[in-house]
């Protein structure tokens, strides 16, 4: 922590408060002429390309390519938990070659229906040259998410006139469809530059340009390429002050494009793609299919969508809620936990029995993903809560050691085998971090149902929590965990910071401490509400400026 | 022109289609590959990678170097005189580098260089105060080095091949290839597009593959105007990324110029490839013995001279429930049961052989493609390794290296070696003297001080 942040953030944040809530102040006063200190907790981000996932849904809103042609590409490198850390987005000579492959791909598919990337220019009537030409301006705007400079436009007709000459090509949609292909592999759409305008505001500070904004705002809340709105904000240099950026941001969280980062987020936060190769023991475990692994997803994405796009939106509703959303075959599995009768294949709200589930962590899928093939997972659960939720990072096993987990023995539970290993004393130094917020999850199997005894034994799923800031103590159930949770400022500021690295895609820095402190001010006064946190991220020092861009002494500045 | 008569063919099953890729005739090639002048072959170096060390305690050949009824290598008996079991090689290195025994023996496998300081890899969480985790492998991978210089001779398709079988994520646990340090080199996984990166334009209508090359010449030169002037607004680091983008835009384009050399050469394989179950991990022993047949027919065909097959990742999780299994877990979890451990034990020695079955098979394709006097498996060394020597305690100690092939008479194949205690970083040297591209020490000299001693005619 630095001191010194702080307290020049503070009154910073008390302003932030009254931009999130919309309610007082709403004079639109310039948040960016604002006499607080600009230089203070500008960290720049490392130049960006998109993700697989970025890149798909930026394709679907440019040409309503719904394929997902970008799954083609190498994986992106997952570190501090997310896929989309702009330091770790590393290139490769693969990556490049199928960049081409997917170019191709999409540019085929989209001069396949030359008369939707036409709208209003017929080659027939208007002519070639006219037609490609505006082309060229209307869709390279969209596609590099600025105007085109004019060197540019020069350039990509040159592409044109090149098909439109060459003896084996030479139709009008060869030449459109080598431009999107061009346009698809340049830097300018691959990758999200974010430079600032040319003046500082304050020693080398510079503020974004509109378009930078609008760009840097999408890619945030929708994770694809701004809309119509943003665009037309941009046109007309309307993402200046932080009122018109924290409005804007508002009305994208009302979007159905705000799912895509809900479930994005929470599809890494949570770790659920560990549910796509999951697999178990059907001897142990005769209740479970396959087919179950899809539904879990489902219930949890759609959980989480509902409460933080539709609901009240709060991290305590996340974690203690009482509800849930189920098919007929979801409710089936689990049983009486769930007090509504429901029939068919949607998922719809149910009621659950409040002793025995709450909110995200007691779901089966997060259960059954954190669990062994045959057994529940006390280290599994407790590594978990502790990283994810906690935001604690646990040493790794000693080099050279040997690690033996317990047998399943049928005389004895869970609980009472994990409690051996966690006493020994060369395992206990981290495991009694883990173990015993494990235990606490005891009432559900390795496939997440229910149970009230193991192997003839009742279920014990008391645990002592111990080394946390301030949830220390003796828990009886998931569902009192659960609501301790909830109210721990450890947990609040834990899942603030995970939303700073997905949302800012990198991890906090010390200089992030007053860019921290603001946002943790606003969730707490907002009763943690998710959608507040997203919007007070585009209030920060950190989102808004940037230092100067250093051009080496020889470049030529701003040439092009 | 000496023609070889036999017209060799792989079979096989792919995604429920058949497939048969007529292999090329070689030495009809030649001439157009650039690698003539010697009248000969060229030499090619594959690596194969397997994960989670193996059954230390059974894995040697014995003395006499038969290997049926061997309880893991019975299916490479009939290539046993063209084989070297290294027993008693270290990978020293990693008991200097920072980062756990997984992202250590992964790292610096083909690297013999110290993993780099940095914050990316932690599980958790990585932010600040938490800086203690590691960042990628710290130096360029013995594959790419020969890559570069083989480069520098003659242009290939391809200047290496990085396929995969279900290695799935990216991370420091699941790189061993590095272009240079902090540059890690994905592999490529799908085997469907695989089939249409190498050989779509093999026996393709020569008209129609001029036009696409002009094309993407065309689109490529442009791209590359488009990143010029763009990097020209970038600041100094920005800049450094998008060079390398750049350079990979160049190469690819003086690859893409190369295909017309074996328009004739290569014939046209016949497969049918439903899409997008590859990833399943039943699906494992499928999309493996695609990518081995594509690299097999890669390598016939001189689209690369540098190849690596790495199946899954270090702390492979791949559910074997094709071999006879007692305890359902995966294979990391399998691999971390004590000694003491019967079933576990008899698990790893039946995935263990299952690699080796597939090692055998990925030989027994190279040993049918004849060159000359040679087969293709004799003017290659394959190299198995493996990130660690055992799973359950870590060890890269006394790690399971197995060559194959004599790379064009250079290893005296046929034996079994213990070094003692060597480091690692002398197979690597002794890997660039067989591909005449020697260097004195490869990644920590502390650790490669010259080639391993005895493994050479």
């Amino acid at each position: 922590m630095l001191a010194q942040g702080i307290k020049f953030c503070l009154p910073l944040a008390a302003t932030l408060l009254v931009g999130c809530t919309g309610s007082i102040g709403g004079d639109g006063a310039s948040a960016i002429d604002d006499s607080i200190a600009k230089s203070l907790c500008v960290v720049d981000t490392p130049i960006r390309r998109l993700t697989r996932f970025e890149y798909n849904r930026t394709v679907r809103d440019l040409l309503g390519d719904s394929s997902n042609p970008a799954d083609l590409l190498p994986p992106e490198e997952e570190v501090a938990g997310f896929n989309n850390q702009a330091a770790a987005l590393t290139s490769s000579d693969l990556l490049i070659e199928q960049y081409m492959n997917v170019a191709e791909g999409v540019s085929t598919r989209a001069v396949g229906n030359i008369e939707a990337l036409l709208p209003n220019c017929d080659p027939e009537l208007d002519g070639n040259e006219s037609c490609a030409s505006s082309f060229i301006q209307d869709f390279g705007k969209r596609a590099f998410r600025r105007p085109l400079l004019q060197s540019e436009a020069e350039r990509f007709k040159a592409v044109f006139d090149w098909a439109l000459a060459d003896a084996d090509l030479g139709r009008f949609e060869d030449g459109i469809q080598l431009v999107i292909e061009t346009m698809l592999q340049s830097p300018s759409f691959l990758y999200r530059p974010e430079l600032g305008e040319q003046t500082p505001i304050e020693g080398d500070i510079v503020p974004f340009t509109s378009w930078e904004m609008a760009t840097k705002l999408s890619y945030m809340l929708w994770n694809t390429m701004p809309d119509n709105a943003l665009f037309a904000a941009a046109e007309a240099d309307e993402l200046q002050t932080k009122e018109q950026i924290a409005a804007q941001a508002r009305r994208m969280l009302e979007d159905d494009k705000a799912r895509d980062l809900v479930r994005n987020f929470h599809t890494q936060w949570l770790q659920l793609t560990h549910l796509d190769s999951l697999t178990k023991d059907s001897g142990v475990y005769p209740n479970y299919d396959n087919s179950l692994r899809g539904l879990w997803k489902e219930e949890i994405q759609t959980f989480v969508e509902q409460v933080i796009l539709e609901g009240d939106g709060s991290l305590r509703t996340l974690l203690t809620a009482n509800y849930s959303f189920m098919n007929e075959e979801l409710a089936s599995f689990y049983g009486d936990d769930v007090l509504d009768s429901i029939s068919g294949p949607e998922l719809r709200q149910v009621q659950l029995q409040p002793e025995r589930r709450a909110g995200l962590l007691t779901s089966a899928g997060l259960m059954a993903s954190h669990a062994n093939v045959n057994q529940s997972s006390p280290v599994f659960r407790g590594k978990f809560v502790r990283e994810q939720l906690m935001c604690n990072t646990l040493p790794l096993p000693p080099n050279d050691l040997v690690i033996e987990p317990p047998e399943l023995d049928p005389t004895k539970t869970t609980k009472e085998q994990f409690e051996e290993i966690g006493a020994n004393p060369a395992c206990a130094g981290c495991h009694t971090l883990m173990n015993p917020i494990g235990f606490i999850f005891e009432h559900y199997d390795g496939i997440g149902q229910w149970r009230d005894q193991q192997n003839g034994k009742p279920i014990d799923a008391t645990g002592q929590v111990v080394q946390t800031d301030d949830i220390d103590g003796d828990y009886d159930g998931a569902p009192e965990l659960a609501r301790a949770l909830a109210d721990s400022t450890q947990v609040q500021e834990c899942v603030s910071s995970q939303w700073f690295r997905f949302a800012y895609n990198r991890t906090v820095t010390s200089e992030d401490s007053c860019s921290i402190e603001q946002l943790n001010d606003v969730f707490r006064a907002s009763d943690f509400n998710i959608k507040s946190l997203l919007v007070a991220l585009t209030q920060t020092n950190a989102f808004l400026y940037r230092r100067a861009v250093e051009l080496e002494p020889d470049a030529p500045g701003g040439a092009q | 022109m000496k023609r070889i008569k036999r017209r060799a063919m792989l079979k096989g099953t792919l995604f429920g289609g058949t497939v048969a890729i007529g292999l090329p005739m070689l030495d009809a090639m030649l001439p157009v590959s650039g690698a003539a002048q010697t009248g000969t072959a060229p030499k090619r170096i594959v690596f194969w990678f397997t994960a989670n060390g193996t059954r230390q305690d059974i894995w040697s050949p014995p003395a006499n170097m038969d290997l049926n009824g061997h309880p893991l290598h019975a299916a490479m008996a009939p290539f046993s005189n063209k084989l070297i079991f290294l027993d008693g090689v270290d990978q020293s290195v990693t008991y200097d580098s920072i980062g756990d025994g997984h992202q250590t023996g992964m790292a610096c496998m083909l690297t013999n260089a110290e993993i780099l300081p940095g914050n990316l890899f932690c599980e958790g969480n990585c932010d600040a105060g938490n800086e203690q985790y590691v960042g990628w492998g710290g130096g360029q991978s013995v594959d790419q080095y020969i890559a570069d210089e083989i480069a520098k001779d003659a242009v290939t398709k391809f200047k290496s091949l990085e396929l995969g079988v279900q290695v799935k994520s990216s991370s420091i646990w699941s790189r061993m290839v590095y272009s240079a340090p902090d540059q890690p080199v994905p592999p490529r996984e799908d085997p469907n597009q695989n089939f249409q990166d190498f050989f779509s334009d093999i026996d393709s209508d020569p008209f129609a593959l001029r036009l696409i090359q002009r094309r993407r010449k065309s689109v490529l030169d442009a791209v590359m105007e488009e990143h010029a002037a763009f990097q020209s607004r970038l600041g100094y680091d920005d800049k450094q990324k998008l060079d390398k983008h750049l350079q990979s835009i160049r190469d690819l384009e003086t690859r893409l110029a190369v295909t017309t050399n074996f328009g004739e050469a290569c014939s046209s394989p016949e497969l049918s490839l439903p899409g997008g179950t590859f990833q399943q991990n039943d699906m494992y022993p499928v999309t493996g013995k695609a990518q081995m047949d594509m690299l097999v027919m890669a390598l016939a065909c001189d689209l690369t001279r540098v190849a690596s097959l790495q199946w899954s990742r270090s702390v492979s999780g791949v559910r074997f429930n094709w071999v006879p299994q007692t305890l359902d877990e995966g294979h990391h979890g399998l691999s971390h049961y004590d000694d003491s451990n019967a079933n576990a034990k008899a698990d790893l020695r039946e995935i263990n052989k299952w690699y080796s079955d597939q090692f055998a098979y990925l030989l027994g394709l190279m040993d049918g493609v004849q060159e000359g006097e040679n087969t293709l498996l004799d003017n290659t060394v394959v190299v198995w390794v493996n990130e660690l020597g055992k799973g359950n305690n870590h060890t890269r100690r006394d790690m399971p290296f197995i060559l194959a092939g004599g790379c064009q008479g250079y290893f005296k194949t046929g034996q079994h070696i213990d070094f003692g205690g060597e480091p690692h970083g002398k197979l690597l040297v002794s890997l660039t003297h067989a591909m005449n591209k020697p260097v004195s020490t490869f990644g920590v000299p502390q650790y490669s001080q010259g080639p391993l001693s005895g493994l050479a005619l």
